[in-house]
């Protein structure tokens, strides 16, 4: 390493800024932690859920400047000046729910618990993508999240049924 | 009888808290003072550890200790086995691996980064052993031995004869035989196990872990660690699924334990998921069947006769139980009463097997619907006829079957009538011919009928063995019930059940129903072992059955309280008095009488208000022991009742099979389950649909692969295929209720569900799409190479 | 599964990651998207000493599209070639290919760059890349230089770059208006990477026969593969199913990869002629819709 990457790049923690949850957080991190760690460890934000850390399972995805990531995939320090949303954003009170967790209990679209954070947060990156979607192309859309409990089908109807509610009395789009 | 809660779909009483993304696991645990323990994994299937260096490792900042295999053969015990008392196994391989993963040495630090830092500056020196992988070579006589103490790579073998097969056979007008190989998958929640462990109050030892039934065999942990079990608490966290994997998964707690009690600090050790993949307690069965069945022209089956070769890997936890299991349901629905089993345990270099959904009874389905769908081919008899003409009727019932067991109830014409009527197959298979004929699309029809025991107890676990050394037989559930000053219900379950059934709506429900008061007011708490009455935890589908009967224990004791608190308060008798919706009220006149509330105050208030003899507060517990359980003969000729609960279903898969790529996909999916009288209708769908649906990974997509080297193929989850929303059909659902003669409520078990079942009618509908090629899906999972190897074959001998 | 320490650089220029790579060779990895970066350090499968992130340098996110060429920079994402109108104008195969890798969660993050740079055979935009003839622009302190996407790919995960090079962006030819595309991908699941995946390019005359075809296949070998005893075999042919079918066959002698966990070599080369004759299929009949819809 020469002397100036040294001084600009050589140390192992920095400082970052994150907006979490529409609040600006900053704190100082390993360069080498994950963005997952970084929010459950420092931030104690648990609801984002590792199961497999290598990118296949999904659990642990947030909304990443607005777009669903994986964040087992991404570096605490790549989050710095970035918006970051969990499960938190929708609502974090159990009593007060927003539409799409009230959907997942209306339609039981979760079992043991631990995709739902990731599944509730793509869920309302498909809504507010704004376009009716068959059922089928919901489980397309949530592919990328594994659920070893419900076999999907009450995930879908949960979906379809938020969906339904909020973007108002259009018609159709199951199939 | 119709139930005023019981029976009706609920919102569950779990969900607020999951969906706000506090489910309380095991990672979400911190305690000050915390460390993280990483392993090292075997990179080797089979070799002598000759030494382990960890001088590097120990002077990186931040680590705190190593231990080795040779620490826990010093400092512990061996951990619980059900298997020979000769083949033993520690949290850490202790002088030699066994199988690629295992646990060779253990690193304590500040953090897990650091902890991983550590684990790669050990160094370990291993000298090879050739591995074994192929059961069958494992029992030859010169095969290198994995466990030399026990002296030979069979862990168990036994042949079990009920009835006479060749006499049966020798009537037959058709034997059908085939080799079945049903390959490794594993329950594969999308948590992991782990645990975290404190040195605590008076020299207690706590274990937080996510392995849920540890109230019953708390002691097994501390004989382990050698410690008195009144100075182990386990304290047991919800868990983000199971499916078995976390069923007594004793190695995670007990390796956080010792390396607690090592350093005097809390450990958290959770298993990534390499860890998991390739070194869990609980990969499923690995199974290779030599079967026959026998028929009569007619179709009727006259005997069954099983040669099967279990691939336990390298440990034996649960010695054979999952053969007793098979026994429990080993004629399936069917009245067939000559069966022969041999059975063959095989220890290899790979991961020991566990707990999955089935416990080895899903692949005894498995085989008896393959060999009963190629009897039906060759007798020409359409699958549904074919199980109808030798179902048990319903008359029959209770029904011992042949090795013990008994059947309770059940309707099984009812229930695939049921199946029928949510399905037009005869316009399916009209549909097939067409598509067959002009688009030259292959569908497929697949049915089965299999049973679905439910409410284990625990004999199954012991009796294939000659001599016990454990032959216990209790199983129990318990409940207490609180009524507080204020009239407000407390549940306390007694083991921490939650793994993503629905232990708190079920209790609530069954609550509301004893007491009319509404399901959601009841608060469900879990007790830790050192406050816990018996209590046995899901697993074997049984807990809802069980934990009713424990509700509806107390909740007697409870009312008969309740009773005679407002009697002596009214100058009543207490025969004269109801409990109608939260409410003690005199029988015909219902105007006079005193709500729950009301008794309340008086029962923690008003002492000098109380019948004599009656002491202060309403809170009742009961312990409800397995309803029907029976010893085994001494002599084996009988093993006894011990899975008496028994459900049915059916499924009928349709699908279509690109005979170019292999690529199956669903065009329809009928599940239809009898559980006995159901508690909540959409929890117990979501059962069925997540089962079948692991079933169908099971059967088309998951495997725990090893080569012939012994090394792991299946390392991560691009290898470990589990299906996603996209390869889960769409599943309609149907329910048959024939209530259980022997439970509270005639409640049977469900929780093993849609894997009970799937792997049968998925693989008779890819038969059926590809029958003109001579399809028979004979090894699981059947992966689309062999489909296309198949039509391939098949159009060639077409010419 | 941790990531092993490394230095992290997150350079705002392309110079400066030039300079970093060039100071660190061998010993760096650039992380762009890390959708294949990231579980590969996390299961310490590779250990940088450094880390050179490019996700600040402004200059690579950029999509440009000229008369005769699309580039598309370094720090592009995955969806975008979903999502941004002039790639499906100019390169319509790319959206369609782009559908099928990973999921749309992986898509948001991984680049188009990271990953011919990581080089999977298995992967779509290897395979688009060889189909499309595309070129790879790398840069280091000696300069740029442009290296041809059939040469590019030279061994599974193994690519031309030499260590102190930076990828920095990948240069599509524009396709023509009347040519017809089709991409087909059989991966056990949904998401999951090809056992086998074809990409075809085709142009037809005014008698429909083909004047030229381009196929790129994937999952098949250690690099993506170009097709080019198939498209020798079309070119002027009518695409009839039978002309389609029998230079399908062409593939097999390309299909070198053995057996794994999820297929076999036998089954590989099976699955190679079926992808082929699909997407060439497909590009035909998507090339019939374009002059229809003229």
């Amino acid at each position: 390493m020469t002397t100036s990457t040294a001084a600009k790049y050589g140390t192992a923690r920095r400082a970052v800024t994150v907006r979490v949850n529409g609040r600006h957080v900053t704190r100082e991190v390993s360069t080498r932690t994950t963005l997952a760690d970084f929010l459950r460890d420092e931030l104690d934000l648990v609801s984002v859920h590792v199961g497999c850390e290598h990118g296949e399972c999904g659990c642990c995805t947030v909304l990443f400047d607005g777009l669903s990531v994986r964040s087992c995939l991404m570096l605490a320090v790549q989050a710095d000046g970035h918006a970051v949303e969990t499960v938190e954003s929708l609502s974090a009170n159990p009593a007060e729910l927003h539409p799409i967790q009230e959907a997942f209990a209306e339609e039981q679209g979760l079992q043991c618990g631990f995709c739902t954070p990731a599944m509730l947060l793509r869920t309302k990156e498909i809504i507010d993508a704004g376009r009716e979607m068959t059922d089928a192309e919901v489980r397309h859309e949530i592919s990328g999240i594994l659920c070893r409990c419900t076999g999907y089908q009450n995930i879908v109807n949960a979906v379809q049924s938020a969906g339904a509610k909020l973007r108002g009395p259009t018609a159709g789009g199951r199939d | 009888m119709t139930y005023t809660y019981i029976g009706k779909d609920r919102r569950r009483i779990e969900d607020p808290r999951l969906l706000v993304g506090r489910g309380g696991y095991i990672a979400d645990l911190r305690l000050p003072g915390m460390l993280h323990a990483a392993i090292l994994r075997s990179p080797v299937p089979h070799a002598w550890i000759r030494s382990i260096d960890a001088t590097e490792a120990l002077k990186l900042p931040g680590v705190v200790a190593v231990f080795t295999g040779e620490d826990c053969k010093e400092k512990i015990n061996p951990c619980m086995s059900f298997g020979p008392a000769t083949i033993t196994q520690y949290p850490m391989a202790v002088d030699k691996v066994r199988y690629v993963g295992e646990a060779v040495a253990a690193v304590v630090a500040e953090s897990r980064y650091l902890a991983e830092d550590g684990v790669d500056l050990l160094e370990v020196d291993y000298e090879e052993l050739p591995p074994v992988t192929d059961p069958m070579a494992a029992m030859e006589p010169d095969c290198v031995l994995l466990h030399e103490e026990h002296g030979s790579n069979i862990g168990y073998e036994r042949t079990f004869e009920f009835g006479d097969v060749n006499a049966a056979f020798a009537g037959a007008d058709l034997i059908v035989e085939d080799t079945l190989r049903w390959g490794r998958s594993a329950g594969m929640p999308m948590e992991t196990t782990g645990a975290v462990a404190q040195p605590g109050f008076n020299g207690v030892l706590e274990i937080y872990c996510n392995s849920l039934n540890f109230s019953y065999f708390v002691f097994l942990i501390a004989a382990t660690l050698r410690i008195p079990s009144n100075k182990l608490t386990l304290k047991p966290v919800p868990a983000g699924g199971s499916f078995g994997s976390k069923l007594a998964a004793h190695k995670v707690p007990a390796l956080a334990g010792f390396l607690a009690l090592q350093v005097g600090r809390p450990v958290s050790y959770i298993e990534d998921r390499i860890d998991h993949l390739m070194n869990s307690d609980h990969h499923g069965c690995d199974r290779t069947y030599e079967a026959r069945m026998g028929f009569r022209a007619d179709g009727t089956i006259v005997g069954l006769d099983i040669d099967v070769v279990d691939d336990y890997g390298a440990y034996m936890q649960f010695g054979v139980g999952h053969h007793g299991n098979a026994f429990s349901q080993v004629v399936g629905p069917y009245r067939f009463r000559d069966v022969k089993y041999r059975l063959r345990a095989v220890v290899t270099n790979k991961c020991q097997q566990g707990a999955y959904r089935g416990f080895g009874s899903e692949v005894h389905n498995w085989v008896l619907e393959r060999l009963v769908d190629q009897g039906a081919t060759r007798l020409g008899l359409a699958p549904e006829e074919i199980r109808r003409r030798n179902f048990i009727q319903p008359d029959q019932f209770p029904y011992k079957i042949p090795g013990g067991n008994l059947y309770d109830s059940g309707d099984y014409p009812a229930v695939l009538d049921k199946a029928l009527s949510m399905i037009d197959l005869d316009s399916w298979r009209a549909e097939k011919k067409r598509l067959r004929e002009e688009e030259g699309r292959h569908i497929g029809i697949g049915l089965a009928t299999t049973q679905e025991r439910s409410v284990f107890s625990a004999t199954e676990f012991w009796f294939l063995v000659e001599k016990p050394a454990f032959p216990l037989t209790s199983s129990p559930e318990s409940a207490t019930v609180t009524i507080d000053p204020t009239g407000q219900f407390q549940l306390l379950l007694h083991c921490q059940s939650m793994w993503g059934n629905s232990p708190e709506t079920v209790g609530a429900t069954v609550l509301a129903e004893e007491f009319g008061i509404p399901p959601e007011s009841v608060n469900v708490r879990y007790a830790d072992s050192a406050h816990a009455l018996p209590g046995t935890g899901p697993g074997g589908s049984r807990y809802t059955a069980m934990v009713a009967g424990a509700i509806r224990g107390a909740s007697r004791k409870l009312q008969k309280k309740l009773l005679h608190i407002a009697a002596h308060r009214l100058e009543l008798a207490p025969e004269d008095l109801e409990l109608v919706d939260a409410r003690v009220q005199v029988r015909g006149a219902p105007e006079t009488g005193l709500t729950i509330a009301e008794l309340a105050g008086t029962a923690y208030f008003f002492a000098l208000s109380l019948p004599e003899g009656m002491t202060s507060g309403l809170e009742e517990s009961y312990t409800y022991d397995h309803p029907y359980t029976t010893p085994p003969a001494p002599d084996g000729s009988d093993l006894g009742v011990f899975y008496p609960i028994m459900g049915h279903a059916c499924h009928i898969a349709v699908l279509e099979v690109d005979p170019d790529t292999g690529m199956p996909s669903f065009l329809d999916y009928v599940a239809v389950h009898d559980a006995g009288t159901i508690v909540n209708p959409r929890s117990l769908g979501g059962h069925v649909t997540g089962g079948a649906t692991q079933g169908i990974g099971t059967t088309l997509y998951e495997e725990l692969a090893y080569d012939e080297d012994g090394q792991f193929q299946s390392l991560t989850f691009r290898d470990y295929l589990i299906p996603t929303a996209s390869e889960a059909p769409v599943f309609r659902i149907g329910h048959v209720q024939t209530p259980s003669p022997f439970t509270e409520y005639g409640i049977k078990g469900g929780g093993e569900g849609g894997r009970m079942v799937a792997p049968a009618a998925v693989s008779a509908a890819i038969d059926d799409a590809l029958r003109e090629y001579g399809m028979r899906v004979r090894r699981l999972p059947v992966k689309p190479a062999t489909i296309v190897a198949t039509v391939q074959a098949g159009r060639a001998a077409e010419g | 599964m941790k990531p092993p320490p490394f230095t992290y650089c997150d350079p705002e220029s392309v110079d400066e990651a030039v300079g970093l790579k060039s100071e660190y060779g061998a010993d760096s990895l650039v992380l762009a998207g890390g959708q294949s970066l990231l579980p590969l350090l996390n299961m310490r499968l590779v250990r940088p000493e450094a880390l050179i992130d490019i996700n600040k340098i402004g200059d690579l996110q950029k999509i440009e599209g000229r008369s005769d060429i699309l580039e598309v920079g370094a720090g592009v994402r995955q969806y975008e070639l979903e999502d941004h109108a002039l790639v499906g104008e100019l390169v319509p195969l790319l959206p369609e290919a782009a559908g099928y890798i990973g999921h749309i969660e992986t898509r948001h993050r991984g680049t188009v760059c990271g990953s011919l740079a990581h080089a999977d055979p298995a992967a779509e935009l290897p395979c688009t890349a060889v189909t499309l003839d595309a070129t790879v622009v790398a840069r280091s302190p000696s300069g740029t230089r442009t290296i041809e996407a059939q040469h590019f790919f030279q061994g599974r995960m193994a690519t031309a770059l030499e260590p102190e090079e930076v990828l920095v962006a990948v240069r599509y030819p524009v396709t023509p208006q009347a040519a017809g595309h089709g991409f087909v991908e059989v991966a056990r699941r949904v998401g999951d990477l090809a056992l086998a995946g074809a990409a075809a390019v085709v142009n037809l005359d005014e008698n429909g026969h083909f004047t030229s075809v381009s196929v790129g296949v994937s999952g098949i070998s250690d690099t993506p593969v170009r097709a080019r005893a198939v498209e020798n075999a079309l070119i002027g042919e009518a695409p009839t199913e039978e002309n389609i079918t029998r230079a399908a066959d062409e593939i097999v002698p390309s299909v070198t990869a053995g057996d794994d966990i999820h297929a076999t070599r036998a089954y590989r080369r099976h699955l190679a002629t079926v992808v082929v004759r699909r997407a060439i299929t497909a590009a035909v009949a998507s090339a019939h819709e374009r002059s229809d819809g003229k």
